[in-house]
């Protein structure tokens, strides 16, 4: 098949089957937009790239953009899962053939809710030193600890969990992955109230919770490998995305809406104010121009160091411009309520800048990683990596 | 002589594979010709130019890269300019490039074809509101220049100094001015004042200097992008193979962090110098804000890079016989060659309210 008929194909697809959704869309929970979704994954646009045996149609990475070019164009979602889907991607990559056909489809079509059971109270940055335990029992495992940091908890039928399986090895090599059931008794989700005020994250108390033998990923103590490949994802979207203003009434929004903010507090005339906003502008316009050209060298076949500096570009990003925001409206921004959205805005984007600069791994650690992995420099040494994880000093 | 421009032939995009092969010929070029040791060595020069070097970088093109066929050059544009101004950045190639390429936009006929073939240089004083540098006092009475530009880069050595005003671009014979050398903080990039007091050949309006300018500004983002590359690496390989305290000094964190810093200014001045380059070749209807971009992020990020560079160094770098300091000056210098990062901050924003 050629591309024009693959082109062809995909607009014919479109033209008959979609008419549009309502624009909502949570990556966390299970998503209203299954019924769509369905129907991309059936007709093997969700991912392209992937073999037929998976749902996929096999496609080039050239060819299978041309399908999400083409989803784009009208506006549709649910195209090229194959790059996006971090829950698809990860148990694709690593859960049983068995557990795989159960659970992939579901996952391709939002059918079934997600979240994350990563981080713990005295396991944040440094997430190899998890305490949550697995220990085995007949046909699974039972699980007991607590989690944080957990977003869609509430609503989620699955939480992917590290949870430790041997406390007598360093602590990456006692790790294992599971698909843990949600719903069910001995997992109790609280909601935790953050810095902005909103409830967006929760803490996840599981007691005597069990997992099935078959929703083990990747090897027993193995779980640290499949956790990176699952932070990767996490990542590299992290870097591309993140939320606007709360209450959206804080002028147009992307690149431009400092030069409105700037224009409507009457400041736009102001030396100083002009050199701020055009710097914070650029810095996005900049990282723009570096997605762009990571995702070109990446089209070529050639890996790009860029793709890694998206998150700390934006968290830069962020903080700044909230610190601009909040210099144009000056005592206004001691304000709060629905009746001040543009303070409410400014002073919200203050705090949920940390959402990127602390979220999925601090900046600090980020620019480890980008030290080590993308420039080679020499690790830091760490002191409790060869050492049996019950003598780690922790807490 | 004409005395009226015509357009510029459309230049001609390379394909990849071609615009490899020409990097790599310019590459190859300056790992022979433009060493450290090339480097200081004209550096120390009386005119910061070596006349064999500007040959052979005539030889294989560069001087007419971006001048059309028919005047002898390679009929190529912004993109593959900007490319190579990289390769001489990360070399710290002491040359005409940038005044040659200004130059190119606004010449045609022998005046041009002599630049190409490299027999002779051009320099370009931007006079009026195209002044950057706000003291040059130019004036002009009909075909009669008088006053003095200031900062002129390459007029020592040039053999034309061409004048881009508001309405016009004047072409003044080196014999008929007054060029007083400048000494230059960064000895690579020398720059000269020229007092003029009699007649200039008029050789078009001012149809082009708006494009002339560009294309400085894209060469100088591009030499500022690939000198900050070379500098980042310089520095991230030091970082490796320095010891102290047990254990190369990369492994520590304040210096690991300062590198991924370092990492994203330098690849974001990438970023900016090639779609500044490619919205200039395309005529985008964003270059106005892609070319004031490109100014500031370039400049601004190789400045920084090359100032954590020699933090990150220590005392070596505090040396002369380190070439940090080449960087350093390098940056600075190129920093405020056409205007500092904040007159291209606010032009960045004027073209945005425009586009708004």
């Amino acid at each position: 098949m050629t591309s024009d008929h693959l082109q062809a194909e995909v607009d014919a697809w479109l033209a008959t089957h979609w008419q549009g959704l309502p624009a909502h869309h949570e990556s966390f929970g299970r998503d209203p937009r299954s019924a769509w979704l369905a129907k991309v994954r059936d007709a093997g646009w969700a991912v392209p790239r992937w073999d037929a045996e998976w749902g996929g149609r096999n496609l080039s990475n050239e060819r299978a953009k041309i399908v999400e070019r083409a989803f784009a164009a009208v506006g549709a979602p649910g195209a090229g899962q194959d790059r996006s889907n971090l829950w698809a991607n990860t148990a694709l990559a690593h859960a049983t053939d068995s557990f795989k056909r159960q659970i992939v489809p579901q996952l391709l079509a939002g059918e079934v809710g997600m979240c994350l059971l990563y981080s713990e109270p005295g396991a944040g940055s440094d997430l190899a030193a998890v305490r949550t335990r697995a220990e085995k029992v007949d046909g699974g495992w039972r699980i007991n600890g607590q989690k944080v940091w957990t977003s869609g908890a509430r609503v989620a039928d699955y939480g992917m969990l590290i949870a430790r399986t041997d406390w007598d090895v360093p602590k990456h090599r006692g790790i294992s992955f599971f698909f843990l059931p949600m719903k069910q008794d001995g997992v109790e989700v609280r909601p935790l109230r953050q810095i902005t005020d909103e409830a967006h994250f929760n803490e996840v108390f599981i007691t005597d919770a069990f997992v099935p033998e078959e929703n083990l990923l990747g090897p027993l103590n193995g779980g640290w490998g499949v956790l990176q490949t699952a932070l990767a994802y996490e990542r590299s979207v992290m870097g591309d995305a993140a939320r606007g203003p709360r209450s959206g009434a804080g002028g147009p929004k992307g690149d431009h809406s400092l030069l409105g903010l700037a224009r409507e507090a009457g400041r736009l005339d102001e030396a100083v104010v002009r050199q701020d906003v055009a710097q914070v502008i650029a810095w996005r316009v900049l990282n723009k121009l570096n997605t762009a050209r990571a995702k070109a060298e990446m089209a070529q076949g050639t890996s790009s160091p860029i793709m890694s500096l998206g998150k700390l570009a934006m968290s830069r990003i962020l903080h700044e411009e909230a610190r601009v925001r909040t210099m144009l409206l000056g005592s206004e921004s001691l304000l709060e309520g629905p009746e001040h959205p543009r303070a409410e805005d400014a002073n919200f984007l203050a705090f949920n800048a940390y959402f990127t600069s602390i979220g999925g791994g601090t900046d600090q650690i980020q620019r480890n990683i980008i030290g080590e992995r993308v420039l080679g420099l020499p690790k830091e040494p760490e002191v409790d990596r060869t050492i049996p994880f019950r003598e780690v000093r922790a807490g | 002589m004409t005395d009226t421009l015509v357009r510029p032939e459309t230049p001609v995009a390379l394909d990849s594979v071609d615009r490899a092969a020409l990097i790599d010929s310019v590459r190859r070029s300056l790992a022979d010709r433009c060493t450290q040791a090339d480097v200081r060595r004209i550096m120390d020069s009386e005119t910061g130019h070596d006349p064999a070097l500007w040959r052979a970088l005539a030889e294989i093109g560069v001087t007419g890269l971006t001048a059309p066929e028919s005047a002898g050059g390679a009929g190529l544009g912004a993109i593959e300019l900007e490319l190579i101004m990289e390769e001489a950045g990360a070399a710290l190639l002491p040359a005409p490039l940038i005044s040659t390429a200004i130059a190119t936009v606004l010449l045609d006929g022998e005046r041009l074809a002599s630049i190409v073939d490299g027999s002779r240089i051009a320099a370009v004083a931007f006079a009026g509101t195209h002044d950057w540098t706000g003291r040059s006092d130019v004036r002009i009475a009909g075909d009669r220049l008088s006053g003095t530009a200031r900062f002129v880069p390459d007029a020592a050595i040039a053999d034309t100094i061409l004048v881009a005003t508001d309405d016009a671009v004047f072409a003044v014979d080196r014999g008929d001015v007054d060029v007083t050398p400048l000494p230059v903080f960064d000895r690579t990039r020398r720059m000269a004042d020229v007092a003029f007091h009699g007649p200039a050949t008029r050789i078009g309006d001012a149809s082009r200097v708006a494009a002339a300018r560009d294309i400085g500004i894209v060469a100088l983002a591009g030499e500022q992008a690939g000198a900050a590359r070379r500098m980042f690496e310089l520095t991230v390989a030091y970082a490796t193979e320095r010891h102290q305290f047990g254990r190369a000094i990369g492994s520590f964190q304040a210096i690991k962090h300062m590198a991924a810093d370092l990492l994203l200014e330098s690849e974001s001045a990438t970023s900016a110098a090639r779609d500044a380059a490619r919205q200039v070749a395309e005529g985008s209807a964003t270059k106005d804000a892609a070319v004031p971009l490109a100014a500031f992020a370039c400049a601004d990020a190789f400045v920084r890079v090359a100032k954590d560079g020699i933090q990150m160094h220590g005392g070596i770098a505090f040396t002369w016989d380190h070439p940090a300091h080449l960087y350093m000056r390098r940056a600075r210098s190129g920093a405020q060659l056409f205007g500092d990062s904040s007159h291209w901050r606010e032009r960045y924003i004027r073209a945005l309210e425009a586009q708004a």
